[in-house]
């Protein structure tokens, strides 16, 4: 009765395997080693830009190393139960290390645990973990995220001006400390600045940021300063303020890079985007998680770095390495 | 339709129903024992997949007896996250385990209740009852947790769905075996109880069963409280699982269910429907899925694979239907 979805199955299959590393690469994929470590990737979901940057990351990785990545993330995007599903698999499978990026500071403790009890090292990228028995965690210091935001936005206003902040979702633990780190930096630094906005929750998808952005607009007409920690929070906050008119009059610092966000950035209605390096996050985390494995020293925490573009540098060569991975180069 | 065919050897009989998610569930376990020889069939695997399916499982019981009846209930994701998050709150609390599951269960049950009396008192169809339903459960559920997670400690009802060592029962964890339980005895309800007979009588034909003297009204009731039972179960094991109460957990879980069920051929017309069958649905998914992570294959591939095997399943089991009654 399955003939149709087998048959399907090895067409899809013979299809998806990656390619090598193409195109000029060391290829330290191609040569026959007889040890190739097998390491599992995995993301909070596949479809956002983001995670393909890290997935390049990750890939360069690969190619410049004797070992082998499974990039594989939950099959319902950000669902936790599936997340730790997939956890539970390459442990299954019995994989040499686990690269991941947590849903959950919580939820996903169990499994990693497990995953450490039957010998398989795990090193978290991205988004921290309520356990510190991993080998390394390589992120974005986000407090510090928050920090520049906050210098750059008080810089622009003068020191002085009504800003709102508007927050991602309860329970998302990167951006909220980008919001603390934003909040404690403006308090501390720029006394003259009110907060008159910091508590609204955007909500996880860039539809019900967007609406959300709509409603605290109404409330605050009279804002000179806007403050979003996240990509879709930044991406709401822009199409409301292009719907009202407020674009370009109102200083808005952002965090993350879309094209749409460049677009606003280089349009000059959003004034600052602070940048991560999710390619270098991707490539870090295997690197870590090989050195590990072969018995070297490994840093428990690196930070990836943070830098905020804006309209003059975000075509420097600089910027646009943050911004701009080639996807097509190491995804194919 | 079993008399039919007495006289067939008894094996036959108990696996004829079965045959086709059976035969796609062999399938699916010959290719990625093909695949992956090392990895899929050892027992540490075999632990793996059982414990992933317990949820959709549990789901499954409950979602065979509505099916069963020519109803859906597409509320069960929704209800699965709010018992996860009762559970969690009573948890939280500094409650008893025990009591954190029966909270769940008592929600499960209550969402069920209500599915039972709008469908059955004030005639709206099931499908708009249960819709209705997935977003008022949701929304509670969010509502309870404040919009977020709810941390607490799930004592035994983390060890129940562990499948640390100290923990298992004959090999599996304990959850495994209470799902085996609950569908053993709720397979032999469908079939030999009056709740079942009934159940698939208003599946059949509603008509018909009112004339025959079926109590379809409350008999109905009783299907979505049971099937709410299970929801709330399930969003115990949900909770035992993450260890957090998750209010936007198992986001379109109903259609995991759902397609589990019907896998294992029960008919969306009603008047059929089988435990077993909709255990080994379960199981297909959760091997496939497993078996595409193991294999390295991306998830895309996985939700193809899915829903040909959902429209494969019917469709086969559509042509021995008709070859039966000819």
């Amino acid at each position: 009765m399955n003939l149709h979805p087998l048959t399907l199955f090895f067409f899809l299959f013979s299809a998806t395997v990656l390619p090598g590393c193409g195109s000029g690469e060391d290829g330290g994929n191609s040569g026959a080693r007889s040890e190739k470590y097998e390491i599992a990737v995995i993301p909070k979901g596949t479809s956002h830009e983001f995670w393909k940057s890290v997935h390049s990351g990750a890939r360069k990785a690969e190619c410049e190393l004797p070992i082998s990545i499974t990039w594989m993330g939950p099959s319902k995007e950000d669902d936790r139960i599936a997340q730790i599903e997939v956890v539970d698999n390459f442990i299954s499978k019995g994989v040499d290390g686990i690269v991941i990026s947590p849903l959950d500071d919580t939820a996903l403790v169990p499994v990693l645990k497990e995953a450490k009890a039957e010998g398989i090292p795990v090193v978290i990228v991205d988004s921290g973990v309520n356990w510190d028995e991993y080998a390394s965690f390589v992120a974005t210091d986000n407090r510090q995220g928050g920090v520049v935001a906050a210098q750059h936005l008080g810089k622009l206003l003068d020191g002085k001006g009504k800003v709102i902040m508007m927050r991602y979702f309860e329970g998302s633990a990167s951006t909220s400390k980008r919001e603390v780190g934003f909040l404690e930096t403006i308090a501390e630094d720029f006394p003259e600045i009110e907060v008159v906005s910091g508590n609204q929750f955007g909500g996880a998808t860039s539809d019900e940021c967007y609406q959300t952005a709509e409603n605290l607009l109404i409330n605050h007409q009279d804002i000179d300063g806007i403050f979003c920690a996240c990509e879709p929070t930044t991406f709401g906050m822009l199409r409301a303020l292009q719907d009202s008119d407020l674009a370009g009059k109102v200083r808005f610092v952002g965090f993350d890079a879309t094209d749409k966000l460049l677009d606003g950035l280089r349009a000059g209605e959003i004034d600052g985007l602070v940048l991560q390096d999710p390619f270098g996050m991707g490539e870090l985390a295997v690197k870590r998680m090989v050195d590990h494995l072969d018995g070297k020293p490994v840093d428990k925490f690196v930070d990836t770095g943070v830098n905020v573009a804006t309209q003059e540098n975000v075509d420097t060569d600089e910027m646009r390495a943050l911004w701009s991975v080639d996807f097509d180069k190491w995804l194919k | 339709m079993n008399e039919l065919t007495a006289s067939r050897p008894a094996i036959w009989l108990m696996i004829r129903p079965i045959a086709g998610p059976l035969l796609g569930l062999l399938l699916v376990l010959a290719l990625f024992w093909f695949l992956e020889p090392d990895a899929f069939l050892s027992a540490r695997n075999l632990r793996t997949v059982s414990v992933q399916t317990v949820i959709v499982g549990l789901g499954a019981i409950g979602m065979t007896f509505v099916i069963a009846s020519g109803g859906i209930d597409l509320s069960i994701g929704s209800v699965i996250a709010l018992s996860s998050v009762v559970a969690a709150a009573v948890a939280k609390a500094g409650y008893d385990p025990m009591l954190c599951a029966m909270a769940g269960v008592v929600t499960g049950a209550t969402c069920g209740l209500i599915n039972g009396l709008v469908i059955a008192r004030l005639g709206v169809i099931p499908f708009i009852a249960t819709l209705g339903m997935m977003g008022v459960a949701r929304g509670v559920a969010k509502w309870l947790a404040s919009e977020q997670k709810i941390d607490a400690p799930a004592g035994w009802l983390e060890s129940i769905m562990s499948k640390a060592e100290e923990f298992r029962i004959l090999g599996l964890p304990q959850a495994v075996w209470l799902t085996v339980l609950l569908a053993v005895v709720f397979g032999l309800v469908l079939r030999h109880t009056v709740l079942g007979a009934h159940t698939l009588a208003i599946g059949s034909n509603e008509d018909t069963a009112r004339l025959c003297g079926v109590r379809v009204g409350r008999t109905k009731v009783w299907i979505y409280v049971l099937c709410g039972i299970f929801g709330g179960l399930a969003g115990v094991m949900t909770f035992g699982r993450l260890t957090v109460g998750d209010p936007t957990t198992a986001i379109g879980e109903e259609l995991d269910v759902i397609a589990a069920v019907v896998i294992g051929g029960a008919s969306l017309a009603g008047g059929e429907g089988r435990i077993a069958g909709s255990i080994l649905g379960a199981l297909l998914m959760a091997f496939l899925a497993n078996g595409c992570n193991l294999t390295g294959v991306p998830n895309y591939v996985q939700e193809i694979l899915i829903g040909v095997i959902i429209v494969a399943a019917v469709a086969v089991d559509r042509y021995r239907y008709h070859s039966m009654k000819m």
